[in-house]
């Protein structure tokens, strides 16, 4: 569903389907880096999305694969703990070699979102005030074309099982739970109880590449002096 | 959701004999608040004679979690407890408990059970298979001579068989069965581990460990290889507001709350450590080697970490110490070696404090020409190369294979002395660091008395920081480098009179010789007993966070112990608990277990330290922790760090302090057994009961 009040015309010489492959990998992204827009029509008539007033950054060399962002999520958006419920996804490998053990899988608030493209009674749709993708699940079948049509594995659009609808990352609009206010403006709660500072809330259209978000949060701050990059480790027995 | 307040509402109980499931309803134990408090009183229930061996079939193991389990309460959320009759301990095998991380507990829970219960003996080779609901024993067969990592990697392929990369999975066909993009999380042991059993733990994932009481032996004993768990479902928190509040609230107490500038604090903390910070580093890599912070569920503090190369993951600590010192001695400096020599316990499945014990003994064995190629005790390992990852590989690899001195070592270190006719020497000598118990050294019971005595009046080496960090780390290390502590000895005993509810007595940290045997000492030990066995053992609150006794972002540097622990519990169950009434429940749990070791033939006659500990100070070389050994003393009417290196015990005022202690605890001062009125007044009525049937309840006090 497309916010009419807020789009604007930018983006000469992109065509639809470079647009969409943008989203999903290198390319396209990095030319809407630091742009800040809040709507497209493309060459071909197509009308695209409001831009989100936010996006989550996450460092995954910075994370420690704790998934209290994921216990967070579920329990500000449901009143539980449950990792199946979360909208971000943190998987890892016990025994992969860093910076390839941890994937974190947290939606990018796409410029074209598939999954609102996909949604065919518009329960998947771009919030008018704060252009935040998000599910009015009053509305949702069930029919799970928006699971199916984001780009990313996992998708970050993800069936609750439970209430039996599709849901995804809201920036914390719509968190029953919680006591306070989240979205663009407000807090959100995976930012909020990381404990390793991994994730950060940015109004820029952050830069991507294959591999996600160019993002890190490490250098220049204290985490330059705590031992991860390759500086000697203190030996003795600390325990 | 089926669970409410933290609680799923059922425990599994496995009859390996027969391979039938049953449910426990948690309700009927909620009292004990979860963990090894639920563990125990389940144990007690259903194990007939506990006086059986730990491999005896009718030995009953309970692998329990707690109410704030898979929760978002800090550094609390990912322990899961394994209690039953132990083989690690000598000559008794107590009944004993042990502690791992990482994501097994959340897991159960999320598949809607508080814990297993496992009993009897499967007549075939078999793993538990826990999806959600639905639970199986499959054959083991093909898994039982593989290593940790190779059986995990093989029950994820066998339960997730259509899982592609990090997908989603859907577990089952129907469109309500829940969808994960997570692993089964497994507690396995290592390679045929009935061989080496009273070596042998239970791993978890890369470098979670159930390392003491020797639990890979008794789940191979059961025919047991593996457990299995991967579950879809939520916990229901009774606020979750209360719940995200105090999260947020503990997140000024850590580094969480501070990236930018986390405090340089000279010592150690619990909550307030900063991940990987030199000081306090437990995880150890060669220079050069990039890695990242890694830690439980949950976890503000993600004590191991990840390497680019593989090796050493999740490690930490003992996993790494076990072999540092040896490497550096060798080396100059850490290497390679180390983190191949975390690699080799945690892919054996073998209790890297148990090794770590064993190698101290047998370099001093070969310095002093007794062991080693056609030697009194002969071994071709090549001790040439020791302190490399190949020395370190080879000697692993013999307890596994039960090869070369491994024959006796995977026996256990008291039988293999015993076997070379060293066991009375070596331990009257101190080279052989073994307790109490035949349990490895770990703090030293002559300067840090509150470890050792926690260690002797219960059954395993306690492995908790609560005072340590602050009594001994933080003003041993302010001592070698010359600096003033930014605690005082007098504010630190201030501090602790605060947080020791409900004893509360500024003398509990004077660790003076006279200190050390007095009614305040038995008012720390008593304190740290019953603390740990409800806030740590049944809820979970992890030892590396938890107490909060000092912490340097706190206010007046007082950490949030004993706010913190209640307010996550209230949040999670909202019992509406008072800390006080947590301590009680540690008290009751306490004294349960000293009524089954005491079936098993506790008396206070064989509570006795190993000789050393009464004849040698430290030496260098022969324990983990040698010199100096700096603690707060108050003397001369003044407090004030000292070193009390080289004290050793005094055998009477040892015995004296053992009867003020089972006084303060209403337990006979001639045996150390509780007495009726005491178990009655814990509503432990049956407790009585089943000591005077045995001829073993307390007198009088």
């Amino acid at each position: 569903m497309v916010d009419n009040d807020t789009k604007d015309v930018v983006g000469q010489g992109i065509s639809r389907r470079q647009f969409m492959t943008g989203v999903g990998g290198a390319g396209v992204g990095m030319i809407l880096g630091g742009l800040v827009v809040k709507g497209f029509i493309l060459p071909d008539e197509v009308v695209a999305m409001a831009a989100s007033e936010g996006y989550l950054l996450i460092d995954t060399k910075k994370c420690a694969g704790c998934a209290s962002c994921m216990m967070a999520c579920s329990l500000t958006h449901h009143g539980e703990t449950n990792m199946s419920l979360s909208r971000i996804q943190i998987t890892q490998d016990p025994w992969g070699k860093f910076p390839d053990d941890i994937d974190i899988a947290v939606c990018r608030q796409c410029p074209y979102p598939s999954c609102v493209e996909a949604c065919p009674t518009g329960a998947m749709h771009v919030d008018t005030e704060t252009g935040v993708r998000t599910v009015d699940d009053t509305k949702c079948i069930g029919c799970e074309r928006c699971v199916a049509a984001c780009p990313f594995t996992p998708s970050r659009t993800l069936w609750n099982s439970v209430d039996q609808h599709a849901q995804k990352c809201d920036l914390c609009m719509n968190t029953p739970f919680w006591d306070q206010e989240g979205g663009p403006d407000g807090k959100r709660a995976c930012e909020e109880v990381c404990p390793m500072g991994a994730i950060k809330f940015t109004r820029e259209l952050p830069v991507q590449s294959e591999a996600g978000y160019e993002i890190d949060l490490r250098t220049g701050t204290a985490w330059d002096r705590l031992g991860f990059g390759g500086s000697p480790q203190s030996g003795g027995h600390l325990g | 959701m089926a669970s409410k307040n933290g609680y799923c509402g059922k425990i599994l109980k496995v009859d390996l004999t027969t391979g039938e499931f049953e449910t426990i309803p948690t309700e009927k134990y909620e009292k004990w608040g979860g963990g090894h408090g639920i563990g125990s009183a389940i144990f007690f229930d259903l194990c007939e004679d506990k006086t059986v061996a730990g491999t005896d079939p009718k030995n009953v193991v309970t692998i329990m979690t707690s109410p704030l389990s898979g929760t978002l309460a800090p550094s609390v959320s990912g322990r899961c407890e394994v209690q039953g009759i132990g083989i690690q301990a000598y000559p008794t095998g107590w009944y004993t408990r042990s502690n791992f991380g990482g994501r097994f507990s959340t897991q159960l829970k999320f598949a809607g059970w508080d814990g297993i219960v496992l009993t009897g003996k499967s007549p075939k080779k078999v793993w538990l298979n826990i999806v959600n609901g639905d639970v199986k024993l499959e054959d083991a067969t093909d898994l039982w001579g593989l290593n940790t990592r190779e059986t995990q990697e093989e029950i994820w392929a066998s339960v997730e068989p259509s899982k592609k990369d990090n997908d989603w999975v859907s577990l089952g066909v129907a469109r309500d069965a829940g969808r994960t993009t997570q692993h089964p999380a497994v507690l396995t042991t290592g390679p045929n581990a009935e061989l080496f059993g009273p070596m042998a733990a239970l791993m978890h994932d890369a470098g979670n460990g159930a390392g003491q009481g020797g639990f890979g032996g008794v789940f191979a004993s059961k025919n047991l290889k593996a457990v299995s768990v991967i579950g879809t479902g939520g916990v229901d928190i009774a606020d979750p507001n209360a719940l995200m509040e105090a999260r947020l609230w503990s997140n000024d107490y850590s580094f969480a709350g501070h990236h930018d500038d986390p405090v340089e604090y000279v010592g150690l903390t619990s909550f307030a450590c900063t991940p990987g910070k030199p000081l306090a580093s437990v995880q150890e890599w060669s220079e050069g080697t990039q890695s990242r912070p890694q830690g439980c569920v949950g976890c503000v503090r993600n004590c191991r970490g990840r390497s680019d190369n593989g090796v050493g993951n999740e490690s930490q600590c003992v996993d790494f110490f076990w072999y540092d010192v040896h490497d550096i001695k060798a080396n100059g400096h850490v290497t390679a070696a180390t983190p191949r020599a975390a690699d080799a316990v945690q892919l054996a499945g073998v209790n890297a404090f148990a090794v770590e014990a064993a190698v101290l003994w047998i370099e001093q064995l070969y310095n002093a020409g007794i062991m080693g190629k056609g030697k009194e005790i002969h071994s071709d390992l090549p001790f040439d190369k020791f302190g490399s990852a190949e020395w370190a590989e080879a000697f692993i690899g013999c307890i596994v294979n039960q090869t070369d001195i491994g024959a006796e070592l995977c026996k256990g270190i008291s039988q293999a002395a015993k076997a070379w006719g060293r066991l009375e020497m070596d331990t009257a000598s101190g080279i052989l660091p073994l307790q109490e118990y035949g349990l490895p050294h770990h703090y030293d019971a002559r300067t840090e008395v509150e470890w050792g005595y926690g260690s002797l009046i219960g059954e395993r080496d306690i492995n908790e920081h609560d005072f340590n960090w602050h009594v001994y780390w933080t003003p041993t290390i302010n001592g070698l480098e010359g600096k003033e502590t930014a605690v005082s000895a007098k504010r630190l005993s201030e501090i602790f009179a605060k947080k020791t509810v409900p004893y509360n007595d500024p003398m509990m940290v004077d660790y003076s010789d006279e200190g050390i045997y007095s009614e305040a000492m038995a008012k720390t030990v008593a304190w740290h007993r019953h603390y740990t066995r409800f806030f740590k053992q049944s809820i979970g609150f992890c030892d590396w966070a938890w107490a909060d006794m000092v912490n340097p972002y706190g206010p007046d540097s007082e950490g949030m112990t004993p706010e913190g622990e209640i307010r996550f519990i209230n949040a999670v169950t909202g019992k509406g608990m008072t800390f006080e009434e947590g301590m009680e429940i540690g008290r009751r749990i306490w004294n349960l277990d000293r009524a089954i070791w005491i079936l098993q033939g506790r008396h206070r006659d064989v509570e006795k330290f190993a000789e050393y500990i009464y004849t040698t100070g430290a030496q260098p070389g022969t324990t983990t922790y040698e010199a100096p050994y700096t603690m707060p003393v108050f003397e001369n009417n003044e407090w004030s760090y000292k070193s009390v290196a080289g004290r050793i015990l005094d055998r009477d005022k040892c015995e004296e302090w053992k009867t003020r202690f089972f006084e303060l605890e209403g337990w006979d001062p001639a045996s150390g057994w509780p007495t009726r009125a005491t178990l009655e007044e814990l509503d432990l009525a049956n407790v009585a009961e089943e000591l005077e049937k045995a001829g073993k309840l307390g007198g009088s006090v």
